[in-house]
């Protein structure tokens, strides 16, 4: 089966690059197909995926996916249904038939945040979904609707790595903050949030504290604003010496060398967990919409950062509940598989 | 058997919850005591509408739990914003427990239709004994949410979304088309104005329709949401003038649903209204099905509707009503009535009382009256009384994550911290103490 997998935001990019991986191996041709934005610079293509660079909605009209048997459509939500129109547009002027276009949320979302991700894709021939609470939550949304026969799959959790990078943790104990950019997303909150863990940094010198963004952080710090925790760091000049700023491209790596790991709602704090990390998700700011706070309800896992300390004790943090993982989508290991059987089904 | 209720909210909306829930008081040998705590801008209209319900107290929450009268109800329903919710749960309880007195069972609810938030309304409502919900979709939501943690046995009710009693049918409805205002929804200037004009241009090419745009609340008044620009004024500075059989009218929603054909919406609960009186309500779905309007909500009703490509008025009217299978799920029907909170309570009354289950459990986290700013607060300043400064400033820099902009509660903290015993009563003696 030959695939494209159409993306335009680096978050998007990356989840293709996985789902792509994973698609080849279960016996897929796999091209990426890229927004020229995202090719500038250190951003090469990753060697193992074929990847040609266009426009999204220039690649919805071209005759490029005339030869394809399906192709997934990842791109920024106001481009979702323009893609559709125009694919479905194409295909119907040179009287082909159009090849099934799926798409999906690239993560595994819940409650608001997965209802205003959905909407857009809705009317797409295959919705791709993480697990049964999106199942359920996706039906809820179109019950009696126009779309309520829309087409979907579970396909575990895809859009974020889970197969493990690597074994060896570092020599010196090691806790990875996962720092997220809009979450808190005001100045004084990061500074706040700055204090209290430079805090914990203090009161466990013999750990070196890591606060690790999940998101593409400027390499100039001169780029830098107060709404990153780097600045705050670098405003520092007290700062101790075992409290350290990661670069974005080396956060799976420091997720794979953390003895722990902390966060308030990250996706990678998923990834933390199903490689076995201890993790602890901040229970400070209370279950709150806007920081994504219901995808972690029932993790298990939250605890407050006074109650982080020592900092040892983490490492006797439980596993994760396994029933909300699995609600999630971690206990699909076929998700591929699934999504090529669909694919075919769509296509015949 | 008899209940006595006390029904305990401040913002109008949380008012007009209470006055939906005690609808059926009359006939099901119910008193309602209804404390409405005082709130400036809380409409006359509202308040007025409480009176006729029962007693009316208006008492603030600290007098509420000081008033002896609080132990003589059955039961005692809250309606209050989220943190007040946690705060009046977790005060109640203290309070009673101080004064050696029984707990009667508590409940609370939404006030209409969830739109959105719901997991995190839920966290806040985690622990009352009985959550009132509107029917089967907002269960589900709620087990899905709970499923496979140690919150999963709480307690709910379908209480449905019937807001009115419902009205005798009246043989000949006016052409007149209420539109029901919401604050916020549309929030964006542009779009406001965008609403007003696709209204006028309706009220133009029906000219045999009257068409009537209904103020959520009037200038003077307030309700949860701020608001910055009046829909008045939006009129004004949009229109210029008015087409004929165009106007604003602010008298009460259920009179001019009482006598009219059709209500127009993007996502109010007073969608709900015109169904209990006769009225056929209409979705406006102008601004596409979007999370932040509320619309995805009313997606299966089945009565959505474009209004700028509308003929004229008499073509909106026409179809089918609302979708019943949408109806029941959503929680309108006479399945889900206050009936059930009802008898949810009877069987709590006829039992011997529990203790409340405990909300702490390792590992998990519910919006608890200690993320409450206020709470914190109280709770730091009874911390610096006893000396415990180290707990004072703890709950102080949790209190600081929630209101990072306030600046006593960064002044109080940084003088808890102070080491040097002198300095920090200095400190703590010239730093605003929190009094509410």
């Amino acid at each position: 089966m030959r695939l494209a997998l159409i993306s335009d935001t680096t978050a998007a990019l990356e989840a293709c690059r996985l789902l792509g991986r994973h698609l080849q191996a279960a016996g897929a041709e796999v091209t990426l197909i890229v927004a020229p934005a995202l090719m500038n610079g250190h951003r090469a293509p990753a060697p193992q995926v074929p990847t040609l660079v266009f426009e999204p909605l220039t690649a919805a009209a071209s005759e490029l996916l005339d030869h394809l048997d399906g192709a997934g459509v990842f791109v920024e939500p106001e481009t979702l249904q323009p893609f559709l129109s125009i694919r479905r547009r194409a295909a119907r002027l040179r009287g082909r038939p159009a090849a099934p276009l799926f798409t999906g949320p690239l993560l595994p979302l819940v409650g608001d945040a997965l209802s205003a991700d959905l909407l857009p894709r809705l009317g797409y021939d295959l919705i791709c979904l993480h697990g049964p609470v999106q199942v359920e939550e996706l039906g809820w949304l179109i019950r009696g609707t126009p779309h309520a026969a829309q087409a979907h799959e579970a396909i575990g959790l895809w859009g974020m790595p889970t197969a493990p990078i690597g074994f060896g943790v570092s020599r010196e104990p090691l806790l990875v903050v996962l720092e997220q950019g809009g979450v808190p997303g005001g100045a004084k909150d990061k500074a706040l949030l700055y204090r209290r863990l430079r805090s914990l940094a203090v009161a466990a010198p013999g750990w070196t504290v890591r606060l690790q963004p999940d998101y593409h952080l400027a390499t100039d710090p001169e780029d830098w604003t107060e709404t990153t925790l780097a600045w705050h760091h670098g405003l520092d000049a007290d700062r101790p010496a075992n409290l350290q700023i990661g670069r974005r491209d080396d956060l799976p790596l420091n997720l794979m060398l953390a003895w722990a790991c902390l966060g308030i709602s990250s996706p990678w704090l998923l990834s933390a967990m199903v490689w076995g990390k201890p993790t602890a998700v901040l229970a400070d700011y209370g279950i709150r919409t806007d920081f994504n706070g219901p995808l972690f309800f029932g993790s298990g896992l939250m605890r407050r950062l006074a109650d982080c300390l020592p900092l040892e004790e983490l490492l006797a943090a439980p596993q994760p509940n396994p029933g909300w993982l699995a609600g999630l989508g971690w206990t699909i290991a076929d998700g591929p598989q699934r999504l090529l059987q669909r694919l075919e089904g769509v296509t015949r | 058997m008899s209940l006595s209720l006390l029904l305990v909210a401040d913002s109008d909306s949380q008012l007009l919850a209470c006055q939906a829930l005690a609808r059926f008081a009359g006939e099901h040998h119910l008193r309602v005591t209804v404390n409405a705590v005082p709130r400036e801008g809380t409409p006359a209209s509202v308040i007025d509408g409480m009176n006729r319900i029962g007693p009316l107290w208006q008492l603030s929450l600290r007098q509420l739990m000081a008033d002896p009268r609080l132990d003589g109800f059955d039961a005692i329903g809250v309606y209050l914003t989220g943190s007040k919710l946690a705060e009046f749960r977790s005060v109640y309880r203290d309070s009673r427990h101080q004064l050696g007195r029984p707990l009667r069972p508590l409940f609370c609810g939404f006030n209409g239709v969830v739109l959105e938030r719901f997991e995190e309304a839920i966290a806040w409502r985690l622990g009352y004994d009985l959550i009132c919900l509107n029917g089967p979709r907002d269960q589900a939501r709620l087990e899905l949410m709970l499923r496979h943690t140690p919150f999963a046995g709480q307690r709910w009710v379908l209480t449905g979304l019937g807001r009115q009693r419902s009205a005798e049918p009246v043989a000949d409805r006016a052409n007149r088309l209420v539109f029901a205002e919401q604050v916020v929804i549309p929030a964006a200037d542009h779009e406001r104005r965008r609403l007003v004009r696709i209204l006028a241009a309706l009220a133009r090419r029906s000219p045999d329709w009257e068409v009537l745009i209904r103020p959520r609340v009037a200038p003077h008044e307030r309700t949860f949401h701020a608001v910055t620009t009046h829909i008045t004024e939006t009129v004004e500075k949009t229109l210029g003038g008015l087409p004929p059989n165009l106007r604003i009218s602010d008298a009460p929603l259920a009179d001019l649903l009482g006598g009219g054909r059709l209500l127009a919406t993007v996502s109010s609960t007073a969608f709900f209204d015109a169904l209990d009186l006769g009225c056929k309500p209409l979705v406006m779905a102008d601004f596409g099905l979007r999370h932040d309007l509320g619309t995805p909500f009313f997606a299966g009703s089945g009565l959505l509707r474009h209004f700028d490509r509308a003929a004229d008025i008499d073509s909106l009217a026409e179809g089918p009503d609302a979708d019943p299978d949408w109806l029941e799920w959503v929680g309108y029907g006479q399945r889900f009535s206050p009936q059930n909170l009802l008898e949810a309570l009877q069987d709590l009354k006829a039992q011997p009382p529990r203790q409340p289950k405990g909300l702490i459990h390792p590992g998990y986290m519910i919006n608890a009256a200690d993320l409450s700013c206020n709470q914190l607060r109280r709770a730091a300043e009874a911390a610096i009384r006893r000396r415990d400064y180290d707990e004072a400033a703890r709950l102080l820099e949790i209190a600081q994550l929630q209101r990072p902009e306030n600046r006593n509660i960064g002044r109080r903290l940084a003088a808890a911290r102070i080491g040097n015993r002198i300095a920090r009563r200095l400190a703590l003696l010239v730093t605003p103490r929190f009094r509410a």
